[in-house]
């Protein structure tokens, strides 16, 4: 599976997990299973990876101080749990505004308005 | 979490260079993790073996995980990100000023802990050559322990970064470069800092000395880890 995202998903180096991450965590805290649970199930299982990975991504994030995070028992199991800070916030309006600014571009190609 | 795939984990991590807390936090979270996957399988009906096997496969490749998590600890910060300028150009351009800082360091520190007394004392103690021998000893350490500390910083430094352990010799051979011939010399009356003809190989040995240790510990703590999950 691991192998299936390096061939399937190389954009998930490039700002998509972060989005994605920074956008679910816009909502609502989370703790890493959630999140990687909110995914499969808002994107309806189109992005498949080791969900292992994104650990080092939210310890990425969170050294960037986009996320902070906060350990804490819930139901006597230990959690993680993350959430969004003000400089995440404006992380995710400049990855928003790009994301669409690339589909949109990407879209008109798709769509062919400037073909011949 | 199952003791291979932890184990697996910790051991590339370490090989990789993965400062010890890091390693703590991955995987302390991945058994969090785990321990949901599991108990998820199980309300599905999976039995207690299915469910492990499950979660695993479900976290992914912990050698591939490990690689994952360097990639993006050495993203995040700048010594990470560029560990040319950070381990090559940047030592050959700061070691000596950092040398010299530091020696000043040590020799403000001793003056302050009262070892210099006065300079009325330390004329004296200058025309004593039993007293004189002393000194020298004691500028001659702290020239060393300058040096070492020089190394140590870059060690530190690269440590921090989880950079390449080529980086961190890189970093200790342009540190031994300059232990070669920058030096302190004292006579008596007489103090002088500046780069000397004659070559000072024991100094030079210092920073080398010291990523020899950092070898060897990084060598031990693989070993011990290898030891535990029996790789």
């Amino acid at each position: 599976m691991v192998a299936a995202m390096k061939k399937t998903n190389p954009s998930f180096l490039n700002g998509v997990p972060e989005l994605l991450v920074l956008r679910l965590l816009s909502r609502q805290e989370m703790y890493g299973y959630q999140i990687v649970e909110q995914i499969r199930v808002q994107t309806r299982s189109a992005l498949s990876f080791g969900e292992g990975c994104i650990y080092p991504y939210l310890h990425y994030l969170e050294s960037e101080k986009w996320v902070s995070s906060q350990r804490r028992t819930v139901d006597g199991r230990n959690r993680n749990y993350y959430q969004l800070t003000d400089r995440g916030h404006q992380r995710l309006e400049e990855l928003t505004g790009e994301w669409e600014r690339i589909t949109a571009g990407v879209s008109l190609l798709m769509g062919g308005a400037y073909a011949a | 979490m199952q003791p291979d795939f932890i184990g697996r984990l910790q051991y590339r991590l370490l090989e990789l260079g993965c400062p010890v807390f890091q390693m703590r936090h991955l995987t302390r979270e991945l058994a969090d993790h785990r321990e949901d996957l599991k108990q998820a399988a199980l309300a599905e009906g999976l039995t207690e073996i299915e469910a492990a096997a499950h979660a695993d496969s479900q976290l992914g490749d912990p050698r591939y995980l490990a690689e994952q998590k360097m990639i993006m600890l050495r993203q995040s910060s700048w010594w990470g990100r560029h560990f040319i300028i950070g381990f090559c150009l940047l030592p050959l351009l700061t070691a000596p000023f950092l040398w010299l800082l530091f020696l000043l360091g040590n020799l403000a520190l001793a003056y302050f802990l009262g070892y210099g007394g006065n300079s009325k004392k330390m004329i004296a103690a200058s025309e004593n050559p039993a007293i004189f021998h002393y000194m020298h000893m004691g500028f001659r350490l702290a020239d060393y322990l300058a040096m070492a500390m020089v190394a140590l910083v870059f060690c530190w430094l690269a440590r921090r970064a989880a950079v390449r352990f080529t980086w961190l010799v890189s970093a200790c051979l342009i540190c031994s470069f300059y232990s070669l011939f920058l030096s302190v010399e004292v006579r008596p009356h007489n103090f002088s800092v500046g780069i000397f003809l004659w070559p000072h190989w024991l100094r030079a040995a210092m920073p080398l000395l010291i990523v020899g240790a950092v070898y060897i510990l990084r060598q031990w703590s693989l070993h011990k880890e290898r030891q535990k999950v029996a790789i």
